[in-house]
């Protein structure tokens, strides 16, 4: 090594100091503890104590950890292909040169900027089974469609129309009903991916739909075979954020059920992991699961990426 | 014409779509303007209103009561004082029959005060003035003010719209105040201050608080809202400095080793949080920083993977010859870096300290792990703490106190909106 | 430009710094007052009355001596304070647990075993009516000294009794007179022929019963009211939850009796009405509480219920008497015993003079005064001659005679009661609910908590010798 080259390493070092330090002290350090007490029973209080794989042993034999893990797989399973597509949907509408696009732009943005606490309070309001505007606003719209039913059926039979009167949910106490509930507010945010959208398909080349429309496709065709390639990139890069994202879910449902809801229906994997690294103490157990996410996600982005490989197209390759 | 049509579906839908996805923060809003009655009240009303009657040939604010659709009339029984609204046919000769808890019948003296021609078609209803509302929910309400109503048609009420502000001031008080001392002035405000002089400081400081001052510092929401500012102070430097130092050092010095740190970088991306939440704990812990704000700061001044990422692409596009000139005029590479690359990459930085801003503001998990004193929590706990503590009855409060969570955000938005969508863009499409 | 960016970097850094310390750097705490007395920090849990009732004990110790000054701070949600705190390395001195929390907190080393200082000091079970000092004890060590007592018992509104044509002096003394009772004291709405009529249940007729088309107006008792006991209604069946040993035993015959009898409610009455009729119910500390607002006409509740009586519903007429058992005969004068307890956190910086605090509090005549301002019985074997006459709780010897009782049991000690309640209250729910048959619902609960269990004493069996040998010193 030269002397010169000695100097740029030095201040090449310098300079990535920050990232260095923190790579050893928040990442390095962490990973190789996580893992050394994914094998003890650690309480904080007391040394650890080794007890081999016991912690993994346990998760096989743990119905709430299954749950979670059920719950968890529930909520990624619908939230996020729904996600994905209301919010393309969404992008492609706002792609036609509409007027007051930047205006519309930022109602579907806004909600997405509610922190997750203000969110959780919101929604615990549109759901509340007394008052809540969700039901009043389902009861007016079935109430709405009864009357026209009625004045669609009068010109069929003079036998008046029997409009069933439902029953609608208590969203946050009927154990059925509180993950569809916290879906529903996930959809809420998906204004971010909106804009990401919007941006990549501001990059697709006008011409080729413009050659479309000479051959005539239909605007389905157009979507399925020029849009959604030309922007798979993106989509893949969405998914794989979304996986991540959605195995890790924390906040919301945890402010909103205090914890894991009826029948732990809200019981979420990072909650449950949560829960026994600092209510049960569970420090070891915490790791352990901890680490069986991580390989969940990446199984999942292996899969993902696997899945998709064929399907996603980069420009200039 | 085939056209015109599907772009007219192309509107009804973007409408309908904005409309469902701003309806949440309208209700939020217009729940944290509303007295808690209209809260609780089915069918809902969107705008708080306030009701006005003819009481006396005053103009009154008034509360509903019941709403009487046959003929009634008022009387006071003459023993108690009390004011009851029965059906014309219970009052015989100046005595009204009824039966007692018991169930035996009982005839009791009164004097009619009001006889009420209601009926199907045109209801009554009985009002109370709110400040007597008021006065009987805080307690204080007598035998004469429990008295204090009447009843009107329905259809004279006058009803006006009608945004109770104070709602914000109220649910800011809601969230706790604490007893405030020189001690909690020395303690929580004036850390900086070398030990010695602190207490001193702290008492003469106290002394020349005005009382509304000290009001304002007795509050929960003010502790709250100063540890969640020095936080976003804070990690925003701390990430802005160190990422750019570090992006500095991957995107333009060419040392060994340095693409194989850069794939580390990349791959410590992948790993969930969960992971290393234990160990930085006990790190933290062990360290004696529990309790105090330090474990929410301090990482943000060791540079993020994800933030040097973006900031080295960015500073990759800065052309090279531009620092090769520098370097030849013989400027050190710090002078580079802070006198011709930060200055170019200001749209860059201002994207990565604005989403550190807004993660800091948002950030619920660290603040829940960290935080044992609940002086020191930031507004998302102290708001989530809240919350815990009431169970929800108070929604108005709790609307106002999530409102004034979300409105700084808001705000933030519409002043730096490009900045916003460019970086979002940014981290979407190079990600 | 370049200068000028530079200036506003500096002043923003200067600036971050400069908050840093401010909010960063927490002021080193004094643990000395200005005259040079330790402070020990007390966090105890009472607000309003109860915390003014412990507050003048903490002033009238700071007044006796001069060399430690105790300070009281109210913290809410104390459990999970202390623990966080202890676990955050910066626990106050003394805290004011729960008796159920002790096994908890002992298992994971957050508290410190007293058996040292207590022999010093010469205290002993002797000293104490035996189920406070056996609640303050875990595996052979004693952690925590009683400061307020407290049993359950049946409280009855005496009103509600004499219209229901009952003797509203006598008190049902089993089970099944209790369930008989409760039918008689409940009133229901029904409509007969388009007419809305209020009826005793017991004047309803069979179809009327088997329809259970009607509202709830008042009820004799609701099982699920105040629903913190729960899981322990088996003790009023002669059950066990825990065997003392390495076994959960919720599924055992007695508790899925017990729960029988509580779905029993919802199936008599209709689970919808119960429901809407629970729907109503305001806080427990308010005087739409069912008890006090006379909706409901007995109810389980602990000695501190006379405080809420006298503050929300004080022209109440109402007895209390031992809550009765399915076999009377077998097994009389079931309470539930519990009691608040001080303990020192580890890594407390002044145990001695937090146990000198713990002491005082613990000799007869603070301790009298402590309970009667917080409206309790004394839990020390020794109780002064006038201390039920002072005592404004007309009731009060059901209370302590409960406590001295061999039926007055408690939660059992084991480490994992917080999530034991929480599983048993998902099984109460379910078979409430009709979900689940109550044998299910408790054989899930069993299995899980035993699951849980099985894991604390395979930690236990590794780590015995060695606690053991930490503790002993």
């Amino acid at each position: 090594m030269t002397r010169g080259e000695f100097r740029t390493l030095m201040t090449g070092l310098a300079f990535t100091s920050p990232w260095i330090l923190g790579f050893l002290i928040f990442t390095l350090y962490p990973v190789a503890a996580s893992i050394y007490y994914s094998f003890c029973d650690y309480d904080v209080l007391s040394r650890p104590v080794w007890i081999g794989t016991l912690n993994y042993h346990d998760m096989l034999t743990d119905a709430v950890f299954w749950k979670s893990l059920k719950n968890t797989f529930y909520y990624a399973l619908v939230s996020l292909p729904l996600g994905l597509i209301l919010s393309l949907l969404v992008a492609v509408l706002l792609n036609n040169s509409v007027v007051g696009r930047p205006a519309f732009r930022t109602f579907f943005f806004l909600p997405s900027l509610v922190p997750a606490v203000a969110l959780a309070m919101l929604w615990l309001w549109i759901f509340n089974g007394e008052f809540g505007i969700l039901n009043y606003a389902m009861n007016w719209a079935w109430t709405k469609i009864g009357v026209f039913a009625a004045w669609v059926s009068a010109f069929f039979s003079d036998a008046p129309l029997h409009w069933p009167k439902p029953h609608f949910p208590n969203w946050l106490a009927e154990e059925q009903w509180v993950m569809p509930a916290i879906i529903m507010t996930s959809l809420w945010g998906i204004g971010g991916t909106v804009v990401i959208y919007l941006a990549a398909l501001q990059d697709v080349p006008r011409e080729l739909y413009e050659s479309a429309d000479i051959d005539g496709a239909s605007t389905w065709t157009k979507l399925r075979h020029i849009t959604v390639p030309m922007i798979s990139p993106v989509i893949y890069f969405n998914l794989i954020m979304g996986i991540i994202g959605a195995l890790q879910v924390f906040s919301g449902p945890f402010i909103m059920f205090g914890g894991s809801g009826p029948n732990r229906s809200a019981l979420f994997y990072a909650i449950y992991i949560y829960q026994n690294a600092f209510e049960y103490n569970q420090m070891g157990y915490a790791c352990a699961m901890a680490w069986v996410l991580f390989l969940i996600i990446l199984a999942l982005t292996w899969l993902a990426t696997r899945a998709t490989r064929k399907h996603v197209y980069y420009a200039g390759e | 014409m085939k056209q015109f049509f599907s772009r007219l579906a192309i509107y009804i839908l973007l409408i309908t779509g904005s409309a469902i996805f701003l309806v949440p923060l309208f209700w939020m809003m217009s729940t944290a303007l509303k007295p808690i009655d209209q809260t609780m009240a089915m069918p809902p009303t969107w705008i708080p209103f306030r009701l006005y009657a003819q009481l006396d040939g005053e103009r009154v604010s008034v509360k509903t009561g019941e709403t009487l659709s046959a003929p009634a009339v008022v009387v006071v029984i003459k023993e108690t004082g009390q004011k009851r609204i029965v059906a014309p046919d219970q009052v015989v000769k100046g005595r009204l029959v009824t039966r007692d808890k018991s169930g035996e019948q009982i005839k009791l003296p009164v004097t009619v005060v009001k006889e009420i021609p209601a009926s199907k078609q045109e209801p009554w209803i009985r009002v109370t003035p709110e400040e007597v509302m008021a006065a009987i929910q805080a307690g204080k309400g007598d035998t004469s003010l429990v008295s204090n109503w009447d009843v009107v048609p329905q259809n004279s009420l006058v009803r006006e719209r009608a945004l109770r502000w104070d709602n914000f001031g109220k649910a800011i008080k809601a969230l706790g105040v604490y007893e405030f001392t020189p001690r909690e002035l020395a303690n929580n405000w004036l850390g900086i201050v070398p030990g010695a002089w602190r207490d001193n400081l702290a008492s003469s400081l106290y002394e020349k608080m005005s009382p509304k001052l000290k009001r304002i510092f007795s509050l929960n929401f003010t502790a709250y809202l100063k540890n969640t500012l020095i936080l976003c102070v804070l990690t925003v430097l701390g990430t802005v400095l160190s990422s750019a130092l570090a992006a500095y050092g991957f995107a333009r010095i060419p040392w060994r080793g340095r693409n194989k740190a850069f794939v580390i970088a990349l791959a410590t991306m992948m790993i969930p949080f969960p992971v290393i939440m234990v160990p930085v704990y006990c790190l933290f812990r062990w360290a004696g920083w529990i309790g105090t704000l330090r474990p929410l700061w301090v990482g943000s001044f060791c540079a993020g993977a994800f933030n040097v990422f973006l900031l080295r692409q960015f500073f990759m596009t800065i052309p090279k010859d531009l620092s090769d000139a520098a370097r030849i005029d013989g400027c050190s590479e710090w002078r580079i870096f802070w006198q011709i690359i930060l200055p170019l990459s200001k749209p860059a930085l201002m994207v990565v300290g604005l989403f550190q801003f807004m993660g800091t503001w948002n950030d619920f998990l660290g603040p829940l792990i960290y935080l044992t004193n609940q002086k020191d929590f930031t507004l998302a706990l102290g708001l989530q703490f809240y919350q815990s503590q009431q169970g929800g009855t108070e929604w108005h409060y709790l609307m106002a106190a999530s409102t004034l969570v979300v409105l700084p955000i808001i705000v933030l938005f519409f002043f730096t909106q490009k900045t916003f969508i460019e970086g979002i863009s940014m981290t979407g499409i190079k990600g | 430009m370049k200068i000028r960016l530079f200036l506003v970097f500096v002043c923003l850094s200067a600036a971050g710094i400069g908050i840093a310390f401010v909010g960063g750097c927490a002021p080193t705490k004094s643990d000395k007052t200005a005259d040079g007395r330790t402070i020990v920090t007390y966090w105890e849990k009472w607000t309003g009355f109860e915390g003014d009732a412990m507050q003048a004990i903490v002033d009238d110790f700071n007044k006796s001596q001069d060399r430690i000054f105790v300070e009281r701070l109210p913290v809410s949600s104390i459990d999970r304070k202390i623990m966080l705190a202890t676990a955050g390395g910066d626990p106050p001195d003394i805290a004011g647990l729960w008796s159920w929390a002790i096994a908890n907190y002992a298992e994971k080393g957050a508290i410190t075993p007293l058996n040292k200082m207590l022999a010093e000091a010469g205290i002993s079970k002797t000293n104490y009516i035996p189920v406070f000092w056996d609640l303050c004890s875990y595996r052979g060590f004693t952690w925590a000294l009683p400061s307020t007592p407290a049993t359950m018992a049946l409280h009855w509104n005496k009103k509600m009794f004499r219209e229901a044509g009952l003797d509203p002096d006598v008190p049902p003394k089993s089970l099944d007179e209790l369930d008989a009772m409760a039918e008689k004291l409940t009133v229901v709405q029904i409509d007969r022929k388009g007419k809305k009529a209020r009826v005793r249940y017991t004047d309803l007729t069979p179809e009327e019963k088997e329809a259970r088309d009607f509202s709830i107006v008042q009820l004799g008792i609701s099982p699920a009211e105040p629903g913190w006991y729960n899981q322990m209604w088996g003790y009023w069946f002669g059950g066990r939850l825990w065997d003392s040993d390495r076994k959960i035993t919720a599924n055992s015959p007695e508790n899925a009796a017990a729960l029988d009898w509580f779905v029993s409610y919802p199936r008599k009455y209709g689970l919808r009405n119960m429901q809407t009729f629970g729907a109503t119910f305001g806080n427990f500390s308010s005087p739409q509480n069912p008890f006090l607002a006379g909706r409901i006409a007995m109810v389980i509740q602990g000695v501190w219920m006379y405080n809420f009586i006298s503050k929300y519903s004080p022209g109440m007429e109402w007895g209390a008497a031992p809550f009765p058992s399915k076999d009377p005969a077998k097994t009389p004068n079931v309470t539930i015993a519990e009691c608040d307890v001080m303990a020192i956190p580890k890594g407390a910086r002044h145990p001695k003079e937090a146990f000198e605090f713990i002491r005082y509090v613990n000799s007869q005549a603070p301790m009298e005064k402590l309970c009667i301002g917080q409206r309790k019985f004394s839990p020390l074997a020794i109780c002064s001659p006038d201390f039920v006459q002072k005592h404004p709780n007309p009731f009060i010897e059901v209370f302590s005679d409960l406590a001295r009782s061999e039926n007055a049991l408690y939660v059992p000690q084991i480490s994992i009661w917080n999530e034991y309640v929480e599983e048993m209250n998902v099984a109460y729910d379910r078979a409430n609910i009709g979900a689940k048959t109550p044998r299910d619902a408790l054989t899930i609960a069993e299995e899980r908590v035993q699951w849980k269990f099985d894991r604390i004493m395979r930690r236990w069996d590794k780590v015995k010798e060695e606690r053991i040998k930490e503790w002993s010193q």
